[in-house]
């Protein structure tokens, strides 16, 4: 008892530093997260959200999400996109490190122009394609048929095929630059003298990437695939904006879902299971991140 | 590098960029088209008579009250994270407390949460605390999106500035709150402004909180209006795109603004 009473009067202060951040933080994050858990479990919808009238129904939530179909579509269509997503924009991330990494005079200055893309609020970015997307009006399908790339106007938003992938180009214009960012970092901590050594040797560009560049470059790779499947997993407002989930749930995902279920239909607590089942995926991936990240980082 | 070589990478670099930017260059020339040029086959890819039509359009729409509200709530929300992440970031880094391992846990996870999990409860909790339909339910809410990344990269500044510096402030007898205000604030000025921009820009991009927690539309930002818009202008994307240049615009303001810093801090607030 004693030493934690001399601690506590000796670094109070630091507390009075930490804790309102913290403190903040519990009460609109951590209490809604577990708030959001119990939920799952009760029989909330607009009847009874405001009163004290509220069951525990175990399952039953999770068990009338599963039965619907929409939900195996948004799951799937969630782990499309993201995957898809990311391994669009780290390639393209990274092919541009490479380009930009490249010491020219107007490097600098051009790759963070590209952050533009990154900083524009999803909801106009969502909208500009989807003008962009239009069947009839909409530059992309004006550009490809001046140029006979196709004879048909696609339905890029219109087509239950294409939407998902229209969706997801949109999501990898916006990732592109943030990982371009991080992967520039990584390429410019990799030590000289090993390239020089191989170039010696007589090693072409390609040998170079595969020997030595991706390997040493592995670990920040790791966590640049991480940080993008955890933004990119959660994604509400492309999809939003831009289809609303549809056309016939083609682009529903799990977020669009949740919030479908409760804030369209109110249905508070099947809107709570879904959003359960999005956070512990994400909560499996973030755990798998925090381990990678914590070697370097002395918490 | 040869000059030969240097100005062909720089062309080649100007040109992806040209490219890659081409979505914005065409929401913003859209805004000046009239509604017949928007629909011309085939397109022009610039206006052929300047308009400002449109954008006066939206503003006689009300844009300017969303623009204010942005304002408002980014900037509250700015503030609220600045006020609480700055110390944070400061304690965590320099004060030999218990529990910091789990602080930064809480830190990490809540900045990976989804909205959508943590939307229904506080829907709730806003009901009931009378918070809805007023600034301060989407104030608070989008200020939790700028608190944690602001506390991981200030830490990590704290932790790099050099311990001699306070030691020096503390031999003058200044005490741990003067030092912290007179000695390490000034110096990490710069840091801050890169945390206030970016906790600015999430606020400002917010859609999802701002349309849940307030249904009165007098009190939304620029992205639920312009989101409303679309019923109300269809397909005049002249008018739209007028709306999404405006939205944009204090973005780009400040990233030019504080560009260097910006790219910089960016990198080392998401890695680590």
């Amino acid at each position: 008892m004693l030493p934690m009473w001399k601690e506590i009067r000796t670094q109070w202060k630091g507390y009075v530093f930490v804790l309102p951040a913290v403190i903040f933080m519990l009460i609109l994050i951590g209490y809604p997260l577990i708030y959001n858990i119990v939920l799952s479990f009760q029989n909330v919808d607009l009847s009874n959200v405001a009163t004290q009238d509220k069951q525990f129904v175990g399952w039953e939530n999770y068990k009338t999400i599963a039965e619907e179909s929409v939900f195996g579509i948004s799951v799937v269509n969630t782990l499309v996109y993201t995957v898809a997503s990311v391994m669009f924009q780290v390639v393209i991330g990274f092919l541009l490190a490479s380009f930009f990494s490249m010491k020219f005079k107007l490097a600098g200055f051009l790759r963070g122009l590209m952050m533009i893309s990154w900083l524009i609020p999803l909801t106009v970015t969502a909208l500009l394609f989807k003008f962009m997307m239009g069947s009839k009006e909409g530059i992309f399908n004006q550009m490809l048929l001046n140029a006979n790339l196709i004879s048909e106007p696609i339905g890029w938003l219109s087509s239950p095929d294409m939407a998902l992938w229209s969706v997801i180009i949109a999501n990898i214009w916006v990732g592109i630059p943030f990982n371009m960012l991080l992967l520039s970092t990584g390429l410019s901590s990799l030590p000289k003298d090993v390239y020089e050594s191989a170039s010696l040797d007589g090693a072409n560009w390609w040998q170079k990437l595969i020997h030595i560049t991706l390997p040493m470059l592995k670990p920040v790779i790791l966590v640049v695939l991480m940080l993008g499947f955890i933004y990119t997993f959660k994604v509400f407002d492309v999809v939003y904006v831009m289809t609303g989930g549809g056309p016939i749930n083609s682009t529903e995902v799990l977020s669009t879902l949740a919030f479908r279920y409760s804030f369209s239909d109110f249905e508070f607590s099947l809107g709570a299971a879904v959003a359960n089942v999005l956070f512990l995926i994400l909560f499996v991936i973030s755990l798998i991140y925090l381990r990678m990240i914590k070697k370097d980082e002395a918490i | 590098m040869s000059k030969r070589k240097n100005w062909i990478l720089s062309m080649t670099g100007m040109v992806i960029v040209a490219l890659f930017l081409f979505p914005v260059y065409w929401m913003i020339i859209t805004a000046f088209k009239t509604q017949n040029e928007v629909f011309r086959t085939p397109p022009t890819f610039f206006p052929e008579n300047f308009r400002l039509d449109s954008f006066l359009t939206v503003i006689s729409g009300g844009v300017g009250q969303y623009f204010l509200n942005s304002v408002i709530i980014a900037g509250c929300a700015t503030i609220i994270v600045l006020l609480l992440s700055v110390p944070s970031a400061y304690g965590l880094a320099r004060f030999k407390i218990r529990g910091v391992a789990l602080m930064m846990l809480v830190f990490l996870v809540t900045q990976m949460l989804p909205a959508t999990v943590v939307l229904t409860p506080l829907f709730v909790v806003f009901n009931n605390a009378g918070l809805l339909n007023t600034y301060v339910a989407p104030i608070l809410a989008t200020a939790t999106l700028g608190v944690p990344f602001s506390v991981l990269l200030l830490r990590t500044f704290f932790k790099g500035i050099p311990k001699e510096l306070e030691e020096a402030a503390s031999i003058d007898g200044c005490g741990k709150v003067r030092t912290f205000l007179q000695v390490i604030l000034p110096i990490s000025l710069p840091s801050v402004l890169v945390c206030g921009a970016i906790s600015f820009f999430f606020a400002w991009g917010d859609l999802i909180f701002s349309i849940t927690f307030n249904r009165n539309q007098d009190l939304w930002p620029l992205t639920a209006g312009i989101f409303n818009a679309v019923g109300r202008y269809g397909i005049e994307w002249n008018n739209l795109m007028a709306f999404a240049t405006i939205s944009v615009l204090p973005v780009i303001i400040i990233f030019v603004l504080l560009q260097k810093h910006l790219v910089e801090g960016l990198v080392s607030g998401s890695v680590k």
